[in-house]
């Protein structure tokens, strides 16, 4: 049975990533070609010729204007993944048509609709505006994780491991020792959980970029849209300060940390992940620091979860797991993946682990 | 520490400071206390018929059976092991 959740929106590149070049990336275990119009619009369609099935994405594949030319016999798509044109005759099948996805660009990701393209409609994407707003500045990337999403999923709802995986970069002592709150919204379908530290050791992570000295007051609310959007509103300010009661908060310093979580495969993930500030907004020094830093955090996770992903993968079905305190979020976000996952079911095309 | 979500359909579980327990809290305004998540998350997820006996009892006392063996299935994920130099 497929652990992929289907008929969402996935993010399935950054919106720098996709060209005039032709850009290939397996979504949900569909191989999926990404190019830009000449209007600046993205396209989305299936990377395989349906003539005999050479991707489209493999030179000498290329553009031509706003069609797409097969590298091996010639057969043109345009932007709707329609055929325009065969070698050697004028009459185009009626079925040669590459599969067309729903495609939008928001808060600097490319989002594609994975599932029932009419379903695309009336699915929310969700949003990540300081991504690409003014006021904040951001740094991002992507790393390959050999493992399954749900296990970054466990991962980024428990931020005590930040204690023991991190240390010395994003954990202290107190992460793992603080109680959390976690609240479940059925209707909206999001996981909340708070950790709120009023008085912590602040990790080099936020000492170097935030320039505070000493204790601070660390907040840690994650907001987790399943089945791939995570947010993480960091607020990082002197030890006493809280925000005003008209939501103003001038004294704190604020990092929205992202991560779009979407399979690859059955037992591959890719991982994207954005830190954005509302402090220093112009200072590349700063940039530089959180963009090594946060890279060095997110490799950390992916070198366990790739461990994490052969262990599990070479055990009998049915291992057995112990849940405690710390785990009351993930629970939350499994059962909402979960039903999510029996909501898109029935449509599933088998895809390899 | 205040709600975060402001909906009508929000389930909450609060880790009650400088113990171990939990309590949870309906948006019917049920609420329980519990020491494990996963019996936690069953209470509040069986509205409207929320047992009257809460999130279940700690852990039983008298003897535990022993731990399982950990058994692999695949030979390629068998950890490499380093010789003990004598």
């Amino acid at each position: 049975m497929t652990s992929i959740v289907r008929n969402q929106w996935y993010v399935a590149a950054y919106g720098r990533e996709v060209g005039r070049e032709l850009f290939s990336r397996t979504v949900c275990g569909e191989s999926i070609l990404f190019w830009r119009t000449e209007a600046g619009d993205v396209t989305a369609m299936s990377d395989r010729c349906v003539h005999r099935r050479f991707p489209l994405s493999q030179a000498p594949s290329h553009l031509v204007g706003d069609a797409v030319v097969c590298g091996y016999h010639g057969f043109t798509y345009g932007a709707d993944g329609g055929c325009v044109a065969v070698p050697g005759q004028t009459r185009v099948p009626r079925t040669a048509r590459l599969k067309a996805y729903p495609v939008v660009e928001q808060d600097s990701f490319v989002w594609v609709f994975i599932g029932e393209a009419e379903k695309a409609e009336v699915t929310a994407i969700p949003r990540a505006p300081w991504l690409d707003q003014e006021g904040w500045t951001t740094v991002s990337g992507m790393e390959p994780l050999a493992a399954r999403a749900s296990l970054l999923v466990d991962n980024l709802m428990d931020l005590s491991h930040e204690t023991y995986l991190h240390g010395g970069y994003i954990g202290t002592p107190e992460v793992a020792e603080t109680p959390i709150t976690t609240e479940v919204d059925d209707e909206a379908g999001i996981v909340y959980v708070s950790r709120h530290m009023a008085d912590a050791e602040c990790p080099p992570f936020y000492a170097t970029s935030t320039g505070l000295q000493g204790r601070i007051t660390r907040w840690q609310d994650i907001e987790f849209v399943p089945p791939c959007l995570y947010k993480l509103h960091s607020r990082i300010a002197p030890v006493g300060s809280v925000p005003n009661p008209d939501g103003t908060d001038p004294d704190a310093f604020h990092v929205e940390v992202v991560y779009a979580i979407t399979p690859e495969t059955e037992s591959s993930t890719h991982d994207f992940w954005a830190v954005a500030r509302d402090f220093a907004l112009d200072d590349e020094g700063v940039s530089a620091f959180l963009r090594e830093n946060n890279r060095t955090v997110v490799l950390q996770d992916v070198v366990a979860l790739d461990v994490l992903e052969q262990v599990l993968a070479g055990e009998p079905d049915g291992y057995q797991e112990l849940s405690i305190n710390i785990d009351t979020g993930g629970l939350a976000a499994r059962r909402l993946i979960a039903r999510l996952a029996g909501e898109g079911a029935g449509v599933a095309p088998a895809v390899g682990r | 520490m205040n709600d975060m979500l402001g909906g009508e359909r929000v389930l909450r579980v609060n880790w009650l400071p400088g113990s171990d327990r939990l309590v949870g809290r309906c948006h019917c305004g049920a609420e329980t206390e519990a020491e494990d998540p996963v019996q936690m998350w069953e209470w509040l997820l069986a509205h409207p018929d929320h047992s009257a006996g809460g999130a279940g009892s700690p852990d039983p006392v008298g003897e535990l059976p022993p731990p399982p063996a950990h058994v692999i299935t695949d030979p390629a994920v068998v950890r490499s092991r380093t010789p003990v130099l004598v």
